[in-house]
C-alpha cells in the first residue's frame, strides 16, 4: 500500500462534558476508498470536519505526506486539497450552477475558461450536471454532483463524502458509486461516512469503525472478511439483527382513496399527475421514487397542507374534491414530515410542548378551551419518553437537543397517539442509525394493525422490509403498483425508480 | 491561551448572559465617551446615580419613565414573539393618545372618574389596535414587509396627531399655543402621593404578567410561539398564521395605545408635541434587553428610564449635551446585540496539553 495522504495522530475533540473524539489515529492512503462507519453520535462527522478545517482539534496532530499541518477554516484545507461533501448541500439554491461553481472559483480566468474546466472535469470522472440550471430545480443528486464538482475545480486530493446516500434512491447512489470509482480510479482519497453496511461492503477498500469517540477497529477489508453481522456488532457493540417482526394483518376498509389526483410541489419542483390509488386499514403502501420526482407535493396535498389542483380524494367513504379536502382536513391523518427538524418538531421548545404541535386539541382546558394544559402535556411527553426509549433527561428538555434518531422518536410518538385512521411517514428513518431505525420499523409496522399507513421513502430497503403493496413514482406519477409478495415484480422496482417500464 | 469558542450547547441562562454582556459593553463605552468629551467616567457615572437614587423623588422618575416603557415594550415583544418587527410602537401610541384624549375631551366629556377612566383606555387601546392593523392586514394578505409600513406609518400618526391639535382639537382659551384643552380632572389618573407616578405603573405590571401567561399558558400564545420559532411546523400543524399576524399586531398595537394613554391622562394631561418622544423606539431596546420575556420588560424598562433620568442628571451638573442620555442609550443597543453574539460562545483558557478548561 503506498503511504498515507493523511494521518491523524491522538486526535481530541470535547463538546462541553462529551468526548466527540478521542485519540483518534488513522490513516488515508491515495487511490483507496475509506469507510468510516459508526452509529449517530460515534463521532464520525466531528473527526472528518476537523480535517477538512470546519472544527479546530482540542489536542492532537493532522499530518499530510507526514508533515504536521493544521487549518482553521474549510478554505485553508481546501489550499492543502482536503474538502468535504457535507450531508447538508452547501449551495446558493437560486444561483445557477455555473454561478455556484465560479463563486467558490474565485478568482477565475474568465467566464469562458471556467465552463471549458467545468466540462473538462465534469466529463473526466462522468459527473453530468447542465450548469445553466438553478440549483433549486435539481434533484438532490444533482445537487451532490455539484457539490463534487465544486471540489474536484478546486483540485481536492481527498475528499470526504458524509453520509452521500442518505438523501439519493437507488439508481442515484449506482451513479454516486461510479464517480466514486472513477475517482479512486484517478488516485484521489476518498473518505466515506457511513452507517449503512452495504454500500461499505459494495465500495471500500480500508474500513474504520467508531464507538463513541475512538476508533474500535481500522483495516483494510479484506483483512478479516467480515460479514454484514459483524460489521454491525462491531458498530453497536452488540448483536444487531435487523429483522422486522412482520405479522399477517387482515386488511380491513379502504381508508384513503386517489382518483386522477394532480397538483403541484409547494417548492416549486415537479408536480404529480393523475395520481390513483387505494390504501386500505391493515396495509403498508408504500410509495417509493428518487427525491423530486413529485413525492413531495403529493404528500402535501393528502396531508390536506396544499391545495391539489383537480381529481377526488375519498377518505372514510366521503368523497371531497381537490378543493374542499384543504378545509375538511380532519384529525384523522396522522403525518411523520421528511423534515424532523424545522417541521415535524420545533427544537427551541420542549419535549413536552412539541406534544402540543399536532394534537393541541387534546390540552385546551380552561374557559372555551383557551388555557394550555401543560401538566398533561408533560404527563404525556414523559410517557413517550419511556416507552419509545427517548434518551433524555426529561421531557422538559428541549427538542433541539436530541439526536436525530430521538427526535424521530418523539414525533413518531406524538403522531401515534393520534390514533388516527391514516398514518403518513415520510422517509421517517433517514440519516437513522440501525437501533433507532429498526424501532420505528417496528412501529410502523404495529401501527397497520389499527390504521392505514402511506410509507413515502426512497429507501428500497425499507420498502422492501414493510411494505404490503408498492406504488413507485417517477416524474410525478405512479408507474405501477406491485404487491410486495410477488417477488418477480419487486425485482423491477429499482428500474421502475429510473423511469424504466419494461 | 485564552480563545472565543462556539458553545455546542445553547446556554441555559442565555438571556440574562446576553444582558450582562451588554451592560458591561455598555459601560465599558460609555466611559470612552465620557472621556472624550473630557469628563471623567468615574464622576459622570456617580452623577448618574446621585441623579436617580439620591432620593424618593428622583427615583419616582425613572418609574414615570418606565411606565410607558414597559407597555411600548411588551408591544414590541408581543409582535417580535411571533417574528413580526412591529418599528410602529411610536405611531400607535400617538394614537393611543388621540383615542384617550379624544374620549376624555370630546366622546364622554362630562362621564364620573369610574366610567371616563376605563373607556378613555380602551379608546387607546383600540386607537393604537386600528392603527397596528392597517400594517397587518398588509402583511397577512399582501404580504408586504412589517417593519417598513409599521415605520412609515409612525409619522403619518404624528403628522395627523399635529393637525388635530394644531387645528380643530386646538384649545380655545390656549392662547394659540398648539395643544387640547387639558383632559377633564375625571380623567386624569390617580397619582401615588407627590410623585408622577400614576396608576399606569401597576397597570403596567398587570399587563406584563397578562402577556406572559397569555404566551406560555393558553393555546393562542402558544401557537403564537411555534409560529415565530418553526413557521414550517405551524403550518405542518395547521396554524392559522394569517390570523395570527392579524390578533398578535392588534394586542400589540393596543399595548402601544395604552402607553399614549397613560401619557396623556397621566403626565401631559392634554395632546400636545412631547407626546412622541421616542417611546415606541425605545420600546424595541427595552423588549430585546430582555429578551422578549414580558415579566423582564419591566426591569429592562426601568433601566433604561434610570438612563434617561440619570442622563438629564449629567446634563445640569455636568454641563453635557442633552443628547448624551439619546448616545448611552445607542450604546446599550450596540452591546446588546454584541452580547448575543457573544452569549453563543464560551471563553477557554488552554494550556499546551489542551486539557485544560
Amino acid at each position: 500500500m503506498a503511504e498515507p495522504v493523511i494521518s491523524l495522530r491522538r486526535l481530541s475533540k470535547r463538546f462541553g462534558q462529551v468526548w466527540a473524539n478521542r485519540d483518534v489515529d488513522l490513516d488515508l492512503s491515495p487511490g483507496r476508498v475509506h469507510a468510516l462507519l459508526g452509529e449517530n453520535g460515534a463521532g464520525k462527522s466531528t473527526l472528518m470536519s476537523i480535517l477538512a478545517g470546519r472544527y479546530a482539534a482540542d489536542s492532537g496532530s493532522v499530518l499530510m505526506h507526514g508533515k504536521a499541518v493544521s487549518f482553521n477554516s474549510p478554505a485553508q484545507a481546501l489550499d492543502h486539497g482536503i474538502g468535504m461533501v457535507y450531508q447538508r448541500f452547501m449551495l446558493i439554491e437560486s444561483m445557477s450552477v455555473f454561478e455556484n461553481l465560479a463563486l467558490s472559483a474565485g478568482k477565475t480566468s474568465g467566464a469562458r475558461n471556467l465552463a471549458r474546466g467545468i466540462e473538462r472535469i465534469a466529463s473526466q470522472y462522468g459527473i453530468a450536471v447542465d450548469p445553466d440550471r438553478s440549483v433549486f430545480e435539481l434533484s438532490m443528486g444533482e445537487r451532490q454532483r455539484v457539490e463534487i464538482l465544486k471540489l474536484l475545480m478546486l483540485d481536492a486530493e481527498v475528499l470526504i463524502f458524509d453520509e452521500p446516500t442518505s438523501v439519493l434512491t437507488p439508481p442515484e447512489v449506482e451513479s454516486l458509486f461510479a464517480v466514486i470509482e472513477r475517482l479512486r480510479g484517478e488516485g484521489k482519497t476518498i473518505v466515506l461516512i457511513t452507517h449503512k453496511l452495504e454500500e461499505v461492503l459494495k465500495l471500500a477498500d480500508d474500513i474504520s469503525i467508531m464507538r463513541r469517540g475512538r476508533i474500535v477497529v481500522s483495516e483494510p477489508i479484506g483483512a478479516r472478511r467480515m460479514s454484514r453481522q459483524q460489521l454491525a456488532r462491531l458498530m453497536v457493540g452488540r448483536d444487531v439483527v435487523l429483522r422486522v417482526d412482520k405479522k399477517n394483518v387482515p386488511v380491513g376498509e379502504t381508508v384513503l382513496a386517489l382518483q386522477g389526483f394532480s397538483g403541484d410541489s409547494p417548492l416549486g419542483g415537479p408536480a404529480f399527475a393523475d395520481v390513483s390509488l387505494e390504501i386500505r386499514k391493515g396495509e403498508i403502501f408504500s410509495i417509493i421514487g428518487v427525491a423530486g420526482n413529485g413525492q413531495a407535493g403529493l404528500v402535501s396535498a393528502i396531508a390536506g397542507l396544499t391545495r391539489a389542483r383537480s381529481g377526488t380524494l375519498t377518505f372514510g367513504g366521503t368523497a371531497y374534491s381537490a378543493r374542499e379536502w384543504v378545509g375538511a382536513r380532519t384529525g384523522k391523518i396522522a403525518y411523520v414530515p421528511e423534515d424532523r427538524h424545522h417541521t415535524g418538531s420545533i427544537g427551541a421548545m420542549s419535549i413536552a410542548e412539541n406534544f402540543g404541535l399536532t394534537r393541541l386539541d387534546s390540552y385546551r382546558s380552561g374557559v372555551a378551551g383557551m388555557l394550555l394544559d401543560r401538566a398533561r402535556m408533560t404527563a404525556d411527553g414523559t410517557r413517550a419518553i419511556g416507552a419509545h426509549d427517548i434518551k433524555t433527561q426529561s421531557s422538559g428538555d428541549r427538542a433541539g437537543s436530541l439526536s436525530g434518531g430521538n427526535l424521530q422518536k418523539v414525533i413518531l410518538a406524538r403522531e401515534l397517539t393520534r390514533d388516527a385512521q391514516l398514518f403518513i411517514a415520510e422517509q421517517p428513518t433517514q440519516g437513522l442509525d440501525i437501533a433507532a431505525t429498526e424501532h420505528i420499523w417496528n412501529a410502523l409496522l404495529k401501527c397497520r394493525e389499527r390504521a392505514a399507513v402511506l410509507l413515502v421513502t426512497g429507501d428500497l430497503k425499507e420498502v422492501l422490509s414493510l411494505s404490503d403493496r408498492i406504488g413507485v413514482i417517477f416524474n410525478g406519477r405512479i408507474l405501477e403498483i406491485i404487491d410486495a409478495c410477488d417477488s418477480d415484480q419487486v425485482n423491477r422496482v429499482g428500474l421502475l425508480m429510473a423511469g424504466v417500464v419494461s | 491561551m485564552i480563545r472565543l469558542e462556539k458553545r455546542a450547547q445553547p446556554l441555559r441562562f442565555k438571556g440574562v448572559v446576553a444582558a450582562s454582556w451588554a451592560l458591561a459593553i455598555t459601560a465599558v463605552l460609555g466611559c470612552l465617551i465620557f472621556a472624550g468629551l473630557g469628563v471623567d467616567p468615574l464622576t459622570a457615572y456617580a452623577a448618574m446615580g446621585k441623579g436617580v437614587f439620591s432620593s424618593f423623588d428622583a427615583f419616582s422618575e425613572v418609574l414615570v419613565k418606565a411606565t410607558p416603557l414597559i407597555f411600548t415594550g411588551l408591544a414590541v415583544a408581543t409582535a417580535a414573539v411571533m417574528m413580526l418587527w412591529n418599528i410602529g410602537a411610536e405611531g400607535q401610541l400617538v394614537w393611543g393618545g388621540i383615542g384617550a384624549a379624544g374620549a376624555a375631551l370630546f366622546l364622554f366629556p362630562g362621564l364620573p372618574a369610574w366610567l371616563l377612566v376605563p373607556l378613555a383606555l380602551a379608546a387607546s387601546a383600540l386607537g393604537g389596535m386600528a392603527w397596528a392593523l392597517i400594517a397587518a392586514v398588509l402583511k397577512a394578505r399582501l404580504r408586504v414587509n412589517e417593519i417598513l409600513t409599521t415605520l412609515l406609518l409612525n409619522y403619518v400618526a404624528i403628522i395627523y396627531m399635529e393637525h388635530l391639535f394644531y387645528g380643530p382639537w386646538r384649545d380655545p382659551a390656549g392662547f394659540g399655543f398648539p395643544g387640547t384643552a387639558q383632559v377633564p380632572e375625571a380623567a386624569q389618573l390617580l397619582r401615588f402621593a407627590s410623585t408622577r407616578i400614576s396608576i399606569g405603573f401597576p397597570l403596567a405590571l398587570l399587563c406584563a404578567v397578562f402577556l406572559y401567561y397569555l404566551l406560555n399558558k393558553s393555546i393562542w400564545g402558544y401557537q403564537v410561539r411555534v409560529i415565530g420559532k418553526e413557521p414550517r411546523a405551524a403550518h405542518y400543524a395547521g396554524f392559522n398564521v394569517t390570523g395570527k399576524i392579524l390578533t398578535v399586531m392588534a394586542l400589540s398595537g393596543a399595548f402601544a395605545g395604552i402607553a399614549g394613554m397613560v401619557e396623556v391622562c397621566g403626565i401631559h394631561y392634554r395632546l400636545q408635541t412631547g407626546l412622541a418622544a421616542g417611546y415606541g423606539y425605545d420600546g424595541i431596546i427595552v423588549a430585546w434587553l430582555a429578551g422578549l420575556n414580558p415579566l423582564v420588560v419591566p426591569f429592562t424598562a426601568m433601566l433604561l428610564g434610570a438612563l434617561f433620568v440619570g442622563g438629564e442628571q449629567l446634563q445640569s451638573v455636568l454641563g453635557l449635551p442633552s443628547t448624551i442620555s439619546l448616545i448611552l442609550e445607542g450604546t446599550l443597543l450596540f452591546g446588546l446585540f454584541a452580547g448575543q453574539t457573544l452569549a453563543g460562545y464560551t471563553l477557554t483558557i488552554s494550556g499546551r496539553s489542551g486539557e485544560a478548561r
